[in-house]
C-alpha cells in the first residue's frame, strides 16, 4: 500500500460536510494510480453524522473507520490508525477541508528521497482577523523557542512517512509539533505554501480556555525540545536564579546592618531574602528529582534515530 | 534494518570509531586500524559511526566497505554528539571486547594490542592515557583540572577521562546505555557495577586536519556534566538518603529559628522579633519537608524502574578454589579461545 489516508474526527468539530469531506477525499485518491487506504478516526462518541457515515462505509470497502470510547489525544488516535493501516506514506487530514485539494496534492507530491514530512503553510487565511493573529504569535513563539522555522504548526494536514511517527514519540497535544519534533529526531523536513481553504472557519473564535492549552503545549514542546535528558539544566538554571535573588537581597540587609548599623531582625525584606533561597533550593531540588526519573526511566528509550546500516 | 547479519556469531573485539565530518581522515583511519588488525589471530569488527556528517564521510566509508568485509558503518540520521555515536557502535557490536577510538587520527591503533593486553589480565576498563599530549596548553590545563575533580569525586582515579582510546569488556558497557554527555563518565559509571579499571599510556598526535570541535564554552558545559554525574551516581540508588541529607542545613535552621521563637516569645528577649522567628522558622521547615517528600517520590522513581541500572552485571562466575575440576577451567576461555589469566581471577576473587 502506497497512503494511508488518515481522517481524524473530533467531535466537537464534526459537521455536516466531514462525511462530504471524507468522500472527496476518497475521490481524489481514486483518481490517481497509486493504491491506497482511508481510515476514519472518530474520537469520542457520538451518534451525530453516524449513519451517513456508516452509509458511506457500506459503499466503499477500502475505507474503514474506528470509534473511540471516550475522547483521547489526537497522539492516541494516530499510534493507533498507523497499527491499523500499511501505507508507506501516511496523509493525515482533520474533520473539515482545510487546505485545497490542489495544495493537498502538492504536498503529497513533495514527499521525495530527500523530504520524509511535509506540512503546509497556509496562505490568504480566511478566518478572522483575530485568530490569524493569536496564530502568527502563536508559531512566532514555538520558532524562537524551539529554533525552528516553520509558520503554521496548528494545521491537522501533514504528510510524512511513516517511519516519522514510528520514531518520534508523541504523546498528548505534541501532534501539531510533529514536524518539529521530526527535525530534531533528524528527518528531512519540509513546508510549503498552500492555499487555504476552511468553509466554517469565520465563525469560530478561541476561547481563553485554549489559550491556556496552547501556551501548556509550547511549554511542553520547549521542554522536551531541550530538556528531557537533562532537567537539571532547566530547573537549576531557576533554581540558582532565585537564591541569587535572595542572596542579593540577603546581603544589602546585611550591609544596612553593617554600615548603617539598621536593626534588621523585623525586617520583612529579610524574610524574603529567605523565601527566595527556600525557592531557588526547591526548584534545584525538583531538577534533580528529575535527573533520577531521566535516568533510572529513560534510558532505554535510544537517543539516536540510524538512518543506514551497511 | 535493525541489526548487522549475521547477528549472534560472537567475536573476540570490536573497534568503534565515531566521525564526525572527518572526509580527510576516514580512509588513513581505516588503513592504520588495518594496518595493526591484520596482526590479530583472532575475528575482530570494525565500526564506524557517521554521526550525521554533512561531508564526504558517508560516500567514503561506503567506498570503503565494498573492499573490507570486516567494515561495518551506523549513519545517524543528524548530529547526536560523541557519547550517541559510541552508545550505537556498543548497541551494535558483537565482541567480546569493545575498543572506542577517535576518528580523527589523534590516537594510534597500534596502541591497541596494549589495551588488549591489560584486559587478558582480567581487567574490565582499560583506558588510555595521553601522557604526551599534543595540544595546546589552553587545552590540557582544563582537561587536567577536569580529571583531578572526576577522579577525586567519583572515586576512580584516572589521569585522562578525555581520552576516546578505551577498551571496554561488552558486558559492563552494554548495559550503561548512556545518554547526553556522558561518554566521558563510562569509567565511573561501570565503576558503580564493580569493574576493574586501569589505565596505559599511549600515542597522542595533534590533529592534522579540520578543526579540534572543543572549546571555551565546553569546558563549562563539562564541569556541570561531572556535578550532574556525581549527584546521579549518588543519588539515584537512595534518593530519600541523598535528599534527606541535603535538607540537613535547612533543619538546623529550622532548629535555630524555632529556638529564637520559643526564647523571644516566653521570656521577653527581642520581644518584637517573635513573628519574624516564626515565619523564619516556617519557611526552613518548609524546605525541609519539600527535600524529604521529593526524597519519597524519588524513592518510588527508582523503585518503579525498571532497575536496569541495578541490574547491571555487578557479578562474573570465577573459580573460587585452586585447581578445580578441568570442565570448569574450559568455561574460563574468552572468545579468543586463551584461557583468562586464573591468577587475576584468584586474586579478584579474594578482592571481592
Amino acid at each position: 500500500m502506497k497512503y494511508s489516508i488518515i481522517v481524524l474526527l473530533e467531535l466537537e468539530e464534526m459537521f455536516k460536510g466531514s462525511v462530504q469531506f471524507i468522500q472527496n477525499l476518497y475521490e481524489l485518491f481514486s483518481k490517481r494510480q497509486e493504491s491506497f487506504e482511508l481510515i476514519t478516526i472518530i474520537n469520542g462518541v457520538g451518534d451525530f453524522m453516524k449513519d451517513e457515515l456508516t452509509a458511506f462505509l457500506i459503499r466503499h470497502d477500502t475505507v474503514k473507520a474506528l470509534e473511540f470510547n471516550s475522547k483521547t489525544s489526537q497522539a492516541v488516535c494516530l499510534k493507533t490508525a498507523l497499527k491499523e493501516t500499511s501505507g508507506e506514506i501516511v496523509v493525515v487530514c482533520g474533520s473539515y477541508q482545510q487546505i485545497s485539494s490542489d495544495s493537498l496534492l502538492e504536498l503529497i507530491d513533495a514527499i521525495d528521497d530527500e523530504v520524509d514530512i511535509v506540512t503546509p503553510w497556509r496562505q490568504h487565511r480566511v478566518d478572522s482577523v483575530l485568530n490569524q493573529f493569536q496564530s502568527k504569535l502563536f508559531n512566532a513563539l514555538v520558532r524562537k523557542l524551539t529554533a525552528s522555522t516553520y509558520h503554521d504548526t496548528s494545521c491537522t494536514v501533514k504528510v510524512f512517512r511513516r517511519e516519522v511517527l514510528e520514531n518520534v514519540e508523541i504523546y498528548g497535544n505534541m501532534y501539531r509539533f510533529l514536524s518539529i519534533l521530526a527535525d530534531k529526531k533528524g528527518f528531512k523536513t519540509k513546508e510549503i505554501k498552500c492555499e487555504h481553504y476552511e468553509q466554517h472557519g469565520k465563525s469560530t473564535y478561541y476561547g481563553l480556555a485554549r489559550y491556556i492549552n496552547i501556551f501548556i503545549d509550547i511549554f511542553t514542546l520547549y521542554f522536551n525540545t531541550w530538556f528531557t535528558r537533562k532537567p537539571l539544566r532547566f530547573f537549576s538554571a531557576i533554581g540558582v536564579i532565585l537564591s541569587f535573588i535572595g542572596l542579593f537581597i540577603a546581603l544589602y540587609v546585611f550591609a544596612q546592618k553593617i554600615f548603617l548599623n539598621y536593626s534588621i531582625g523585623d525586617r520583612p525584606l529579610l524574610l524574603l531574602a529567605i523565601f527566595f533561597m527556600v525557592l531557588g533550593v526547591q526548584a534545584a531540588s525538583a531538577g534533580l528529582l528529575g535527573e533520577i526519573i531521566a535516568f533510572t526511566h529513560g534510558r532505554n528509550r535510544k537517543e539516536y534515530t540510524v538512518e543506514k546500516l551497511i | 534494518m535493525t541489526t548487522f547479519e549475521p547477528k549472534d556469531i560472537p567475536l573476540y573485539l570490536s573497534i568503534v570509531v565515531p566521525l564526525y565530518n572527518e572526509e580527510e581522515s576516514v580512509e588513513k583511519l581505516l588503513s592504520n586500524i588495518l594496518e595493526v588488525t591484520k596482526q590479530f589471530d583472532f575475528d575482530y569488527e570494525i565500526i564506524f559511526v557517521d554521526d550525521g556528517s554533512e561531508d564526504d564521510t558517508w560516500a567514503i566509508i561506503e567506498k570503503l566497505k565494498v573492499t573490507t568485509p570486516q567494515l561495518k558503518a551506523i549513519k545517524f540520521r543528524r548530529n547526536y554528539g560523541q557519547t550517541s555515536a559510541m552508545v550505537a557502535g556498543f548497541d551494535y557490536a558483537r565482541g567480546e571486547i569493545i575498543v572506542t577510538m577517535d576518528g580523527d587520527l589523534q590516537n594510534d591503533p597500534s596502541d591497541i594490542p596494549l589495551l588488549l593486553e591489560k584486559m587478558e589480565q582480567g581487567y574490565d576498563i582499560v583506558s588510555g592515557w595521553r601522557k604526551n599530549r599534543k595540544d595546546h596548553f589552553s587545552r590540557v590545563l582544563p582537561s587536567k583540572m577536569a580529571n583531578a575533580i572526576i577522579s577525586f569525586t567519583t572515586g576512580v582515579r584516572l589521569n585522562d577521562y578525555g581520552c576516546s582510546l578505551k577498551a571496554y569488556r561488552s558486558q559492563y558497557i552494554k548495559p550503561l546505555n548512556a545518554y547526553g554527555e556522558m561518554h566521558r563518565f563510562f569509567p565511573a559509571l561501570a565503576s558503580m557495577t564493580g569493574a576493574r579499571i586501569t589505565e596505559v599510556p599511549v600515542n597522542h598526535y595533534a590533529r592534522k586536519y579540520g578543526v579540534s570541535k572543543y572549546g571555551f564554552e565546553r569546558i563549562l558545559k563539562v564541569f556541570s556534566d561531572i556535578f550532574a554525574m556525581n549527584l546521579i551516581i549518588r543519588f539515584s540508588s537512595t534518593p530519600l538518603k541523598g535528599f534527606t541529607f541535603s535538607s540537613i542545613p535547612f533543619f538546623l535552621m529550622t532548629v535555630f529559628f524555632a529556638i529564637l521563637a520559643v526564647l523571644s516569645w516566653n521570656f521577653q528577649w527581642t520581644s518584637g522579633k517573635t513573628l519574624f522567628f516564626f515565619i523564619a522558622m516556617a519557611l526552613s521547615g518548609m524546605a525541609v519537608v519539600h527535600l524529604i517528600t521529593l526524597g519519597v517520590l524519588g524513592e518510588l522513581v527508582v523503585g518503579t524502574s525498571d532497575l536496569s541500572h541495578t541490574k547491571l552485571p555487578r557479578y562474573k562466575k570465577i573459580l573460587m578454589q585452586k585447581g578445580e575440576d578441568e570442565g570448569l577451567k574450559k568455561d574460563q576461555v574468552n572468545a579468543k579461545g586463551h584461557p583468562l589469566d586464573l591468577e587475576v581471577l584468584h586474586d579478584k576473587a579474594r578482592t571481592n
